[in-house]
Parts: C-alpha cells; structure tokens; sequence
C-alpha cells in the first residue's frame, strides 16, 4: 500500500468510521469527515511534490492482485495528468466538506455518502486496472442518487411544449425528479461505456490500461468502441444533448453535492473519454474527433445562451457548465498538444471556479431563501465578501487573464484554430457570452440598492464558511498568475500520450 | 548607465502591484486617508522609475532593455513569456501613464473625502491595481502580454465604473462597458491566436507574413482596438463610463485607458504597416468618428459627457493620423492629449464639485469664484482646440499634416471640419461654464483646494510646453526625423479653430441654429445606443429564453418522453404477469408445444438444427 491508496482510501475509511459515531454528534462527524478528507489532501500534495517532472510516465505505482486469476489487480499509480486531477478532487471534497456546515438533517450519513463518492473519484484518477476505474466511476455516480434525493430542493417548472404529456407524468423539477433522471441518464451512459470496454479488454486480453494503450486494436472495433465511451463518459461530461440530467441535478442538489458535481464528476466523464477513449483508440478517435469538437463547440454556445436565459441562479450556474466542459471536449477533439493540455487544464479551472460558484450560491440561496437572480439586488450592502467572491469566480469563468480560465481557455483556443478553424470562432463568441451572463447576474444579485426589509437573513461569511471560498478563490488566482505550475504536470503527460497517438496512427494507416 | 545595479521596469511593476496587495488583502483598506496615502506613495516610485528609464532611452534612442520569463510552456517550450521590453515606443508612455496616475491619485484624495474609509480603499486599491496592469501593457515584450494588460486595465475600468455601486446606472454602464470591449476583446484575442498559427509566436515583427495574412490578423486587432478606443460603432460605452467617479475618468477614459488601443497599434507597428487595407479602414474609421463624435460633443449639456466624445473625436484623430501610416504623429497627439485631457476632466471634476452638478446649463459666472480652476480650464480647452502654441496645436498639425501627405483628401476634410467642431464646443463649454452669472441660485462655488489644484496645475504646465518641449525628443525616441514648419495646412486649421471660437460663444448665449435642431435632437436621442439596446433585448435576451425553452421543452423534453414511454410499455408488458395459474399453464403448455414443434419441423426440413 502506498501514498496513492492512502489518497484513494482515506475518505473510504473516514466513512467506516462515520459509521460507528452516533449521529447526534455533530461536531465528531465533521471532524472525522474533515480529518478523512484533510488526509486525502496532505496526500495529493505529496504526491505532487513527490512527482518527478524529469522521469516520463506512470510514477509512484502500486500493484495488489485483487483477482489474478481474471488478471485484474489493485494497481495505481500517477501520471500528470492524474496529479493534477487528484489535486483538484482533494481540493473540491476539502472544501466542499466546511461547505456544507449548516447541514443538519442526517449529516452523518450525508458526509458518509459524500465520502464514498469521493473515494470513486480518487480512484478512477489513479487507477491503471481499467475494472478497477470503472468500478470506482460508478462508486462515483451512484451516491448521488441519495444525497440528491434526500438532502436535495425542489423547483417548480411547468409542464409544456412538445412533450408536454410526458412531463406531466413526471415531478419535473422536484429533487427525485432531478436524482431519477440523472441516475438513469448516466447509468445507461456505464452501460455503453460497459460494452466498450468489454469490447477492447476482450480483444487484448487484459484489464491493464497500460497494456491497452499499447495494443492495436481493430480498426472496426475502434469505431464503435469510441462513440461508445464517448457517449457514455461524455453524458457525464455533459455532452449535448446528453447534458440535461445536469442542470436539473445540480439545481436539486445541496450546495457539496453541486460543488462535487459539477467541479469534479464532470471531469470524470471527460478524462474517461480522454483515458480511455482516445488513448487506447486513437484511430477510433481520429475518425469521431471531429464529431467530438463539433459537439463540443454546441455545448459551448448552447450552455451559454441557455444559461443567458435563465433566471434561476442555480440554473445559470448548471448551464455554464454546460458550457465550459464544452470546452473541455473542444480541447480534447483537437487531438494536439495545445488542445489536449488546454483540456486537463481547464477540468482544474473550471473545478475551482464551479466549486466557488456553488459554494457561493449555497450561501446566498441558504440567507436570501430564493434563488430568483432578478428579485434580489443590492446584497454586497450585507454580503461584500461573498460579492468579491463571486466576482473572482465570474472573472475566472468569463476567461480573465490572472485567473486560471484564461490560461486554459488560450489554449484550448489555440489548439482549435489549429485543428479546425471554425471551431475556434464559435467558441470564443461563447466566451463572450459566458461574460454576458455571468456579469448580468452578478450585478443584478450584488449591485443597485439594498432593500433590508425582503431579505432579513442577509449576512457575510462567517467561521468556516470561509474556508471553502478562500481556498477556492486562492487557486483560481494562483494558478491564474502562474500556470506554469500546474502545467508542468500537465505537459509532459500530454506530449507522451499525442507522441502515442501519433505513432499509432502512423502504424494503423499501413497495416 | 543609470540602471547597472537596479532592476527598473521591476521598481516600476512591483510598486503598484505590492501597493495594491498592501491595501486590498490587509485591515489597511478600512482605513480610508491612510491607505490612499500608502497608494500615493507607491506612485512616485514607479513615476521616478518610468522617468529614469525615459531619460536612458533618450540618452540612446536605439536602446532596447527586454527581458522575459516563460509563464506557461506547452509541448516542451515556453508559448507565452512575460517580462518587458523597454525601448522608444514604450518609454514616453510609461511616463505619461504614471504621471498622470499620480496626478490623478493625488486630486482623488480630496475629492473622494465624504466617501467612507472602506471605499475609499477600495477605490485606490483599484487605482493601483490599474496602475500595475496599464504599466505591464504598455512594457509587454510580447502581444499577449499586452493582451493580459489590457484585459486587466478593462477590469479596473468596470471596477471604478461600477465605485459608485449602488447607483443603478453606475452598474448598468459597468457592464456596458465592459460587454462591449469584451465583444471587441474576442475578435482581438482570435487575432493574436491567428498570429501565433501564422507565425508561432505572440511577437510583432511581421516576419515571413504576407500581405493578405497581415490585413486579416491586424483586421481582427483592429476590432478590439476599435472597442478599447472607442472607435464608432464601438464607442456607446464610453460616455456611459462616466457614471465613475470623475478623476476616473481622467486616469483611465481619457488620459490612459482608451489610449491603450492606439498605443497596441503602435506598438504592433511592424504588423500595421504592412496591411495597406486595414490602414484604410483605421483612416476612415478615425476620421468619421473625429468628425462625429465633435459634432456630438457639440450637443452635450453635462460637462462629462461632453468630454468623454471629445475624448472619442481625439482618439479619432489619432487612428485617423495612425492609417494614414503617420506612427509618431498618432502617439504625439496620444501624449499630449493626455495631458490636456485628463487636465480638462480633472478641472470638470472641480467644477462639479463646487457646483455639485453636472450640467453645464446649471453653471455659469464661475470665473469670479474659481479663477484658479478658470484659467487651468481655459489652459486645457485652448490645447484641445489646438491653438498655438500649446501641446495640441502641435500634435493635431501633425495628424493633419500626415493625411495631407497620405493624400487622403476625403478623411483630411473631416478632420478639418473637426478642428473647427471642437473649436466650437470647446468655447461654447468655456463661455457656458464660466461667463455670465451662475445659474444655480443656492450654490456657492468655491476654489478646489491645494492637493485638488496642484496636480492640475503640474497637467496645465504640461498642456502648454509639452507640445514645443517634447516634439524633437519625442521624434527622436521613436527613430523618425521631424521637424515642426508653419504650412498652409497648420495656419488654416488655426484659422478654423479662431472661427469656430466666435461661433462657440455665440451658440453659449442660447442661440440656436434652426437648421441643424432636429439633427441635435437626433443626437441626443442616442439611436446608435438604442440600436444596441434593441439587439440586446430583442435578439440576445430572447435567443437566451429561446435556446433556454428549447433545452427543457424539446431536449429535455424528448428524454422525458423517452422515458415516459419505457414506463408506458412496462406497464404493457406488466399485464403479462397477471397472477393466475391457469394462465401461466397455458403459456407453459403453448411453450412447450413451440418447442416441440420447431424440433420436429428442425429435423424434418433441414435435418438438424446446426
């Protein structure tokens, strides 16, 4: 056992101890929760410490037969791309943890959930034993099917339009409306992702990632095994028009599980189709990239027009996304050096950035009671530091030098022209409106005058309510002003796994 | 050498920026006074820097000091670098951004004093923050450092646009502002990722780039430039901006900020003047909004808008001077208008100070109360309107002698009628502000006091000599060889700023021109504003509901419906399970018999069943 199970493992643990304490002491279990997900942390930061920039390839690895007689082991180990989403997970659960503070229906078996959720996430970023990543991604999607449902709020939306039957069958809207249709959508999304992989492990004989990405597979088998996992990881990236379990989940969902969400387990779905997808089936990949990107640049544009037109805060928040982990995918279809780093580094920006942003919206939806952008106003007169806050976020999200989104939305950018002009110009008008709505919202929610008398509850961070948004914002700003230091992880990953790609391609087109 | 052992450019980044993360991360920003006071005295430092480097570079024009470090490597090697590159374009701006921010910090003081210490702070953490951000523009070694600059002096501007956030408009034209320089920013930012495809790099030597592939990347620049200086159609922001505080407006909407584009141009110099064809569009589009936005300054009665499109008809001046492939003469009027400029903003500043408005028709007679601010005003509308000898007489001779050089007769026609429409404007301003009696029966105006007139008056020495003093050391810094001669040109648009003069005064005595009325209503009435507000709300907000309706009714509605009908047919296909034995019987026997029958006919027909 070594430093990447102790990451893995940690939260898992806390959630056994969980167990044992009784629920009415609070304060133990957001001890314990804290101290699990402090571990995982500490760990992640060593191993980004302990990570050799000169050394190429997997590092730190650990190998315990689980089933050898299947071929399938309990094997870990980092890359740079891994370091830097493991960091970005600890950061999220970290934060995500005081995040929920308030909490007090059931909180022990709400940070158990969490806990075990975030131990899936860990390990799908570590893992090398492809049986292993994908069961620890549904050890990822499933909790929340509970933490929704139960800790969840509802919202009223009105049935109507084409299938307006169909709706009325269903509570649109409501918290199990939200954690049904979001389990279902990814659950159907494993099971494509069940056959694409059983396709390739079959073809190559073993459940070993790095086997997998050196074997040559068929090119028949590349071309359906790759839409399949990029449907089904990418409906967990949010890919249209697969995308709409993901504002209705993260309205629903209470303000760690939106921030877990939507700063980590979107990545998941990403970094699958990346890993996994395009790694081992480049030639697959090559012939469905432009689709990816094409996609891709929808989801950019329509999260963002979608979100200019809502007016619930956490359905703009949902829908920028929506539209930002377009620009994950638009970075990963370009298949270069440029698009692909733009893509591991903006899963980190937009971690950070979504997680302030929900963070920020529990706060200000727990203290207002409404999440009606347009009703409030004027709340920087009680609130500046959340307005800051908030601010720093926006800026991040609309792609400010200084703040970690510009950084990775220059490259992702850059590999886009490169690869396809036109998807670079649709993407940067998202962009655009990315700071429409962002700013829209935030003026109407902290600027004008303050009206004391509809919002009594009104009040700035207090105790540990400030740890998550000062980490948050403290990364988003850092890694802003200085990208190289998340970038060198990044880099060299990239180069080695384009360099692969390449190589294959050059072998595939002359068998 | 001056700089053997100090790191200049370095003093003259950190100062601002440790300035700024003094006041605005410690309990310092609470303390009013006390923090602005930190800020001012960052300032000199950086100031002092700026002008040390100045004199080096003056020393040996041909000196270039750049130094870089990679800030994000990709692939193996460095893509962006950052650092600076201080050479004869960027030198005199350094000095003129930080002294007229120190200028400007200074006046703040005074004229922020009613404002509680918290936002005092904050207001001069943003000052600083501005200051950082336009120095590391203006030194960048690389375009998109300057970009990075550029975003940043655009976030200031929202920030002290929006200082007085609880007025709703001060809001609205933040977010104005900052949407339209944006949308402007996207096409700039498309524009350095073509250049770097183009030429692997973010630099702006023109290199191995043909004619064709210069026209369409420094089109592209040009578009954000045209947003950062507002340029028409782009410039609706920019008297919306000043909603900020009026030293604001001095620093960062006429002196500094919205000079950024001119000077982006200048420093891409190299890219510019091989693309014959967006020189053409500069010179056109400089030229009409030279010549409109006079003709909108014209019909203003509030005194800070009044400016704010004179600053747009100045800028336009410059583009116009810049396409007409005239480099130095679009930065010598970018110099001097910053003095003069930000001296006639900060004396607006006063004036609404002491009258506590804003419209010039409320003022009136303040020359007995204010000669101080009189004389300096009057300092600053004379280099305006380019009357020898002050700084613009010699600047805007320039820009006009250039397009005359160009042959660009259609564009020089403008600009000349523009000469005399800021003439006009300008006078009519003067004589409504400062002549008769005051308008406002229960003010009582009083002079600024000293640390709100001393950087005027430092501006106002500026706006007189920086024309003569600085012409020949300027040409020098910037490699061209000029020399200032009397033309018939400069002698006829002195001519036409004397005219324009008189016929200013006459329109202050509220004598109108029947003629041109319904055109000054049109004005006011802003259609251009109007135009974009309609697309805002009739196409933008509605697309928005529009793709919002469609992801919840049809997308999301098609997979509701999806999984409406496997519940549907569930509920088909649970009458099967129906309980009763006999049924089930039944449905054993049939099964069997099925079997049985598929063997027989298996055998029989094909003989076997493999």
């Amino acid at each position: 056992m070594g430093i990447l199970s102790l990451v893995v493992l940690a939260p898992m643990v806390a959630a056994i101890i969980l167990l044992l304490i009784p629920d009415r002491s609070r304060g133990l279990v957001r001890l314990v929760s804290i101290l699990g997900a402090g571990v995982s942390l500490v760990g992640s930061i060593l191993v980004a410490f302990r990570y050799d920039l000169a050394a190429n390839g997997v590092q730190m690895a650990e190998k315990l037969p689980l089933i050898p007689r299947m071929g399938i082991y309990w094997h870990l180990g980092v890359d740079g791309w891994g370091v830097s989403l493991l960091l970005l997970t600890a950061i999220i659960i970290f934060a995500g943890c005081f995040a929920t503070w308030t909490l007090q229906e059931r909180s022990k078996e709400f940070y158990m959930m969490l806990l075990v959720l975030v131990t899936g996430v860990f390990g799908v970023f570590v893992s090398l034993d492809l049986l292993v990543f994908f069961l620890c991604y549904e050890i990822a999607v499933l909790p929340m099917y509970l933490l929704i449902g139960i800790w969840g709020s509802s919202n009223e939306v009105p049935s109507g339009g084409l299938f307006k039957r169909a709706m009325q069958s269903f509570q649109v809207g409501s918290k199990s409306y939200s954690a049904m249709k979001l389990t279902l959508m990814l659950l159907l999304g494993s099971a494509l992702i069940l056959a694409g992989i059983l396709g390739m492990v079959h073809h190559a004989g073993s459940w070993n990632l790095l086997d997998l990405q050196e074997t040559q597979f068929p090119r028949a088998l590349q071309l359906w095994a790759f839409p399949a996992l990029w449907i089904g990881f990418g409906s967990l990236a949010g890919v249209f028009p697969f995308h709409t379990w993901s504002p209705d989940g993260h309205a629903s969902a209470p303000t760690a599980v939106s921030m877990l969400h939507a700063g980590v387990l979107m990545k998941l779905g990403a970094f699958g189709v990346i890993r996994v997808g395009m790694v081992c089936l480049p030639e697959g990949a090559e012939f469905w990239a432009f689709a990816v990107g094409t996609v891709a640049v929808i989801n950019i544009v329509w999260g963002a027009m979608s979100a200019f037109g809502q007016s619930d805060l956490k359905y703009v928040i949902a829908y920028s996304s929506v539209s930002h982990m377009g620009i994950v995918m638009l970075g990963a279809a370009t298949m270069g050096v440029n698009g692909l780093n733009g893509a591991i580094f903006q899963m980190f920006a937009h971690g950070v950035m979504t997680g302030l942003m929900f963070a920020l919206v529990g706060i200000i939806y727990h203290r207002a009671h409404s999440r009606e952008v347009f009703k409030m106003g004027g709340f920087s007169e009680r609130m500046p530091w959340v307005g800051v806050f908030f601010t720093i976020a926006a800026l991040s999200s609309l792609g400010m030098p200084g703040t970690s989104g510009f950084a990775a939305e220059l490259l992702v950018f850059l590999g886009a022209w490169e690869a396809h002009w036109w998807w670079a110009v649709p993407a940067l008008l998202g962009a655009v409106v990315t700071a429409y709505y962002i700013l829209r919202v935030a003026r109407a929610i902290f600027w004008g005058p303050h009206t004391p008398g509809d919002y009594p509850d009104l009040d700035d961070l207090r105790g540990p309510e400030w740890v998550a948004p000062v980490i948050l914002a403290g990364c988003i700003l850092l890694f802003g002003f200085a990208p190289e230091l998340l970038i060198q992880f990044i880099d060299d990953t990239t180069v080695n796994f384009v360099d692969g790609i390449q190589t294959a391609l050059a072998a595939g087109g002359t068998p | 050498m001056i700089d053997a052992a100090l790191p200049l450019p370095l003093i003259l980044l950190a100062a601002p920026l440790v300035a700024f993360c003094l006041v605005a991360l410690t309990p310092l920003r609470k303390t009013g006074v006390f923090a602005a006071q930190v800020v001012i005295a960052f300032s000199p430092l950086s100031l002092a820097a700026a002008c040390l480097l100045f004199w080096r570079q003056l020393g040996d024009p041909t000196l270039v000091d750049t130094w870089s470090i990679s800030w994000m490597s990709t692939g193996g090697d460095s893509l962006v670098q950052v650092g600076w590159h201080i050479d004869g374009t960027s030198a005199p701006m350094l000095v003129v951004v930080g002294l007229v921010a120190l200028c400007v910090q200074v006046y703040s003081v005074a004229y922020l004093h009613d404002e509680p210490p918290a936002s005092m702070g904050r207001y001069f953490a943003w000052q600083a923050l501005f200051v950082f951000s336009m120095q590391s523009l203006v030194l960048a070694p690389n375009l998109l450092q300057l970009f990075m600059g550029w975003e940043l002096v655009g976030l200031c501007s929202y920030l002290l646009i929006g200082f007085w956030w609880r007025k709703p408009a001060a809001g609205k034209a933040a977010v104005k502002a900052f949407w339209v320089t944006k949308t402007a920013d996207g096409a700039l930012l498309l524009g350095l990722i073509v250049l770097y495809s183009l030429s692997g790099g973010f630099g702006w030597e023109a290199g191995a780039l043909s004619t064709k592939q210069l026209n369409f990347v420094t089109g592209l620049l040009l578009l954000g430039v045209m947003g950062k200086s507002a340029q028409i159609p782009l410039h609706i922001w920019l008297p919306d901006a000043m909603q900020g505080p009026t030293p604001v407006s001095a620093l960062l909407h006429a002196a500094t900020m919205v000079a950024a584009g001119i000077f982006l141009v200048v420093r891409a110099w190299p890219l510019f003047e091989g693309a014959p064809i967006t020189l053409e569009v500069m010179l056109w589009v400089g030229s009409i909004t030279a010549f409109l936005a006079a003709c909108f300054a014209l019909v203003q009665d509030d005194i800070k808008k009044m400016l704010a499109f004179s600053t747009c008809s100045q800028l336009g001046y410059m583009m116009a001077a810049l396409g007409a492939g005239n480099m130095a003469a679009g930065y010598f009027h970018l110099t001097t208008h910053a003095f003069f400029k930000a001296l006639l903003f900060l004396g607006a500043g006063a004036l609404i100070h002491a009258t506590g408005s804003m419209s010039m028709k409320q003022m009136g007679g303040l020359w007995r109360s204010m000669p101080g601010t009189f004389l300096l005003f009057t300092v600053g509308s004379l280099a305006l309107a380019g009357i020898f000898p002050l700084a613009g007489f010699y600047s805007k001779d320039m820009v006009l002698e250039s397009l005359h050089h160009a042959h660009a007769w259609g564009p020089l026609a403008l600009l000349m009628a523009g000469v005399a429409l800021t003439a006009i404007y300008v006078s009519r301003s003067l004589f409504l502000v400062f002549s008769g009696t005051c308008r406002t029966p229960d003010a009582h105006p009083h002079e600024a006091p000293f640390s709100m007139m001393a950087p005027m008056v430092l501006l106002g020495a500026l706006s007189i000599g920086a024309g003569f003093i600085l012409f020949e050391p300027f040409h020098r810094l910037l490699g061209v060889d000029a020399q200032f001669h009397w033309t018939p040109l400069g002698i006829a648009g002195l001519g036409l700023a004397t005219a324009g003069f008189g016929i200013g005064y006459w329109l202050s005595q509220g004598r109108k021109i029947a003629v041109l009325a319904p055109a000054a209503a049109l004005i006011r009435s802003a259609p251009l504003d109007r135009a974009y507000e309609t697309v805002w709300n009739r196409v933008l907000l509605v697309s928005g509901r529009l793709v919002a309706w469609l992801d919840r009714y049809v997308i999301d509605g098609a997979i509701n419906a999806f999984g409406w009908a496997c519940i549907g047919l569930a509920k088909r296909c649970k009458k099967l399970q129906t309980g009763r034995v006999d049924h089930y019987l039944g449905a054993l026997v049939g099964g069997a018999i099925a079997v049985i029958l598929y063997t027989v006919i298996a055998f029989s027909v094909w003989g076997g069943v493999n």
